[in-house]
């Protein structure tokens, strides 16, 4: 920070003494070495090198709090005014680090180990085997592929969300009111839209659509018994469900599109559908993108309509790696392999997630 | 009792009630009337017969105040063991269930007079059935059982007996609660690890088989008797095909398989068939090799099980989307509302068949117990053997109480659990849990005395009938029993998805699907380990 920022934040210039100085870094260091050793000597104790007889990891987490107090109360020892204003974040941070990072590093040991729960041995480190079990694991593939239809579908749902967009946005009556009814699914809980369409309205002996089209004249409607027609129901359900969330995102960035900018090209002699296409979905394109991309983070979560209705069926046709890994650690607490299959899938979410964003950076880029 | 049963017989008795109110049976009223108006009169003097009195057939759910008296009631073998006082500074941790209210509910209730006889004190520790098998299961993979004694079901015995966690059985215990009347196949080996007693049985399960008498007889569009065996049950879904069913005037359908998973419990279904073909009567052992544990899953008996549900599918003998059929829609949507003629489940179809608003079949239902197979395979021989062969399948052991290690240590503890343990589980106490609404199935040879149900105000004819397959399935001698060994559903889960492909026609034929499925068997067994495995199977079964 430059010596102007400080004059205007700064209420009193600290004159740190080399003594003060000296007793702040003793207090990271003495109670950041206090940390290891405590922590070293659980590990020992509890990989049975020694016997002191811990019982439980508190020690080491009240060591890391000891620390984390003296690391706080060190800023403002060494730093002064500076390090007041460091502890607006400080402690944020370490509750972060400790609640996100740790956990994240507690489950990279658990990926990399064979932990069933029900064997006798516990947990054990096996390297790679959990890498190569699921390169050769075809229901870890086959929920992969599906996963890259049930994202493409978010093409066809931006389309209609759009639509939706800008109906509610023009002069038609009764407008709040389809605002709020269209609002509706995306108040319900996947878990009952599942129960209500999914298992009661789509049934295929009792449910009133299967009823219907049995009125119609089609012999035996069933919604879920071909692989192509269940994922179709699937994606269906889902975008009824979510569609509203990406049209409101798109209705909201509609209405901040400034009214003249149409009149203008009105003027200049643009057709509805000119000025759409030149006007109104460039300007939509940031919000478009932010919308396509926070759908993607949700169907990537996809996990509860399929559980529910074909439990990744018929023959894994349906199958999410959600719902993969939900079978993987629940029915068969295999704890090691589930936790890799989960991390492994995060990573390639980051990975996707980050070239997307910047792929669609640049091209909204020379839009503008 | 568990409560949809209870229902069930209650609302059974009002109908032939009604029945016998019509016009035709007055003359009849006027001969029985004398004898009806004495049935109580009949009623069995003792204990007993003033426990089913509590608060008496029909007269609405009991409550917290019924259960605490039947307790009090049943505190006599309790007395005869410890002295009043003995167990003062005792507290004890009970973990266990709150489905529907019941299971931890009633043992409060029981366990409240106990309490205050014994001066120990029990700290409840409830938990929704979702939550119950990873909370037990996290509890037993990181080392921190936090309580004495826990309500289990006997499939968990391998993953807590098999790892030292429970506390053997004392003598006393099993004088108390006499373990004898227990039906024969919740006798020893269930409840026992190596040779050591663990177990005090409040429950028992099994697949029963239903079927549409509407749809067998002289004349009948399924035939003129109900199918014995599975090669029959094929036939006559085959036969069915293109008829009307009498009842509904929809298609007709034989035997109804879920053809869809139902988180590991749906591989029972299958086993309902396999069990008529590969539970040898002279082989305790009929899904892996004691000696090596390799599936037997693979094997020609288990192939012929998958073989009749692909045949069926093949030839189009189920309704549309059983592909999408769990055992909860073909129990409840299908069979008990009219689609197809035979089916296997636990006990729920019979009492739900007369009372549920949305069956149609309850004047048209008959039980059996599990169809047999014309011939037998013997995994020893390695050969079919063309005699007739009958397996009831235990699917699930029922519900039983069992004492922690925690306790091992302090003698005077370990006699109040234990004590506390053998009064939910004593032979009185369990007739009336058997009658009223409990969560419980009857499991002792004493609850099927229909005299005493008849005394207590139940109708003896739905008693018989319904109470009659679920005798002869428990004491049957070569009844298929869950093998007890860790992690047994997840080899059940595994079973499930690779069947689920073999359904959808993704394998080339029921060998295949069998193969597919003992390669997943073998990863599990050598996941948690085959040499355990071995050991703790072969304790299972009694070997």
């Amino acid at each position: 920070m430059s010596a102007e920022g400080d004059r205007l934040h700064v209420v009193t210039a600290d004159d740190i003494a080399d003594s003060r100085l000296r007793f702040g870094k003793s207090l990271v260091w003495g109670s950041a070495v206090l940390m290891i050793f405590i922590a070293v000597l659980q590990t020992a104790d509890q990989n049975g090198w020694i016997d002191i007889g811990f019982t439980n990891w508190r020690p080491t987490l009240y060591a890391y709090i000891f620390w984390g107090i003296c690391l706080c109360a060190a800023q403002v020892i060494m730093r002064g005014e500076h390090g007041k204003r460091t502890l607006f974040v400080l402690p944020a941070t370490l509750f972060v680090v400790s609640m996100v990072v740790f956990p994240l590093l507690f489950g990279l040991v658990i990926a990399f180990s064979d932990w069933n729960l029900a064997s006798p041995d516990g947990r054990q480190f096996n390297g790679l085997d959990n890498v190569r079990q699921m390169w050769s694991d075809p229901f870890y593939w086959n929920a992969l592929r599906n996963m890259v239809w049930y994202t493409l579908a978010i093409i066809v749902e931006y389309a209609i969300a759009f639509g939706l967009a800008l109906l509610l946005n023009a002069e038609i009556k009764a407008r709040k009111f389809f605002r709020v009814a269209f609002l509706l699914p995306l108040m319900l809980s996947p878990v009952a839209v599942s129960w209500m369409i999914g298992k009661s309205m789509l049934e295929n002996r009792f449910g009133p659509v299967a009823r219907m089209l049995r009125e119609l004249g089609v012999d035996n409607p069933s919604f879920f018994s071909s692989p192509e027609i269940a994922q179709l129901m699937i994606m269906l359900m889902d975008a009824w469900t979510y569609i509203p969330f990406m049209m409101i995102m798109i209705l909201a960035g509609l209405q901040a599109i400034p009214r003249e900018l149409n009149e203008a090209a009105k003027v200049d002699g643009a057709g509805a559908w000119t000025q759409f296409w030149e006007v109104t979905f460039p300007l939509m394109l940031p919000v478009s993108i932010t919308a396509i991309l926070i759908r993607i983070i949700f169907k990537l979560k996809l996990a509860d309509i399929i559980i529910n209705v074909t439990a990744g069926g018929p023959g894994g046709a349906t199958d999410s790696v959600t719902s993969f890994i939900f079978r993987e650690y629940r029915d068969r607490s295999n704890v090691g392999y589930g936790t890799l299959l989960a991390i492994v899938y995060l990573v390639i979410i980051v990975v996707a997630m980050t070239i997307l964003i910047k792929v669609a950076d640049r091209w909204m880029r020379p839009r503008y | 009792m568990k409560v949809e049963h209870y229902n069930a017989v209650v609302r059974a008795q009002m109908n032939r009630r009604r029945l016998l109110q019509g016009a035709a049976s007055v003359g009849a009223m006027a001969a029985v009337g004398g004898l009806a108006t004495m049935r109580p009169a009949h009623a069995q003097a003792g204990l007993r017969a003033e426990i089913l009195k509590i608060p008496g057939v029909g007269t609405g759910s009991p409550t917290d105040a019924d259960w605490q008296k039947v307790g009090e009631l049943c505190l006599g073998p309790t007395k005869e063991r410890v002295a009043e006082g003995e167990f003062e500074g005792v507290e004890l941790t009970f973990m266990g269930l709150n489905n529907q209210n019941l299971h931890n509910f009633l043992f409060r209730g029981f366990l409240k007079p106990w309490e205050a006889y014994t001066g120990a004190k029990i700290n409840w520790v409830d938990l929704a059935q979702a939550d119950y098998n990873p909370r037990l299961q996290q509890a037993i993979a990181t080392g921190t059982v936090d309580f004495d004694i826990i309500e289990m079901g006997a499939p968990f015995e391998g993953d807590t007996a098999g790892k030292g966690l429970l506390d053997e059985m004392p003598g006393w215990v099993e004088e108390q609660i006499e373990a004898d009347d227990l039906v024969g196949y919740l006798q020893p080996p269930v409840g026992t690890w190596d040779g050591k007693k663990y177990r005090i049985t409040i429950d028992g399960d099994c697949h029963t088989f239903s079927y549409r008498t509407d749809y067998f007889g002289d004349g009948a569009i399924g035939g003129p008797s109900v199918p014995k065996t599975w090669q029959e049950v094929n036939a006559v879904s085959k036969a069915l095909i293109g008829k009307e069913d009498p009842l509904t005037g929809l298609p007709a359908h034989g035997y109804l398989d879920p053809l869809k998973g139902w988180g590991g419990f749906g591989f029972y279904f299958l086993e309902n068939r396999a069990a008529a073909y590969a539970k040898h009567p002279d082989d305790p052992a009929w899904l892996f090799d004691p000696d090596t544990m390799k599936p037997r899953v693979n094997n020609p008996a288990w192939v012929q099980a998958i073989q009749d549900v692909l045949d069926l599918i093949e030839a189009g003998a189920y309704p549309a989307d059983q592909i999408n059929a769990d055992p909860g829609t073909t129990g409840f949507q299908q069979f008990l509302a009219g689609t197809g003629s035979m089916l296997m489940w636990w006990g729920d179809i019979g009492s739900n068949a007369r009372t549920s608003d949305t069956s149609v079949v309850g004047d048209v239902v008959g039980f059996g117990i599990n169809p047999g197979s014309d011939r037998v395979y013997n995994s020893q021989t390695g050969s079919w053997e063309d005699t007739y062969n009958e397996a009831p399948n235990m699917a699930y052991l029922g519900w039983g109480v069992y004492v922690t290690k925690r306790v091992s240590g302090d003698e005077k503890k370990r006699k109040a659990a234990w004590s506390a343990a053998a009064h939910l589980g004593g032979k009185d106490i369990s007739l009336w849990m058997s009658a009223y609404p409990s969560g419980f199935q009857p499991y002792r040879n004493s609850h099927f005395q229909y005299d005493e149900w008849e005394a207590a105000g139940y109708d003896r004819a739905f008693i018989e009938d319904y109470l009659g397959s679920n005798a002869d399935s428990y004491n049957h001698p070569n009844a298929a029993i869950e093998p007890r060994i860790p992690g047994i559903f997840q080899y059940y889960s595994v079973a499930e998805d690779e069947l689920a492909k073999g359904y959808a026609g993704q394998y080339g034929s029921a060998q295949e699907i069998g193969d597919a499925i003992a390669a997943a068997w073998e990863k599990i067994t050598d996941q948690i380990g085959r040499d355990s495995q071995i050991k703790l199977y072969k304790a299972s079964l009694g070997i």
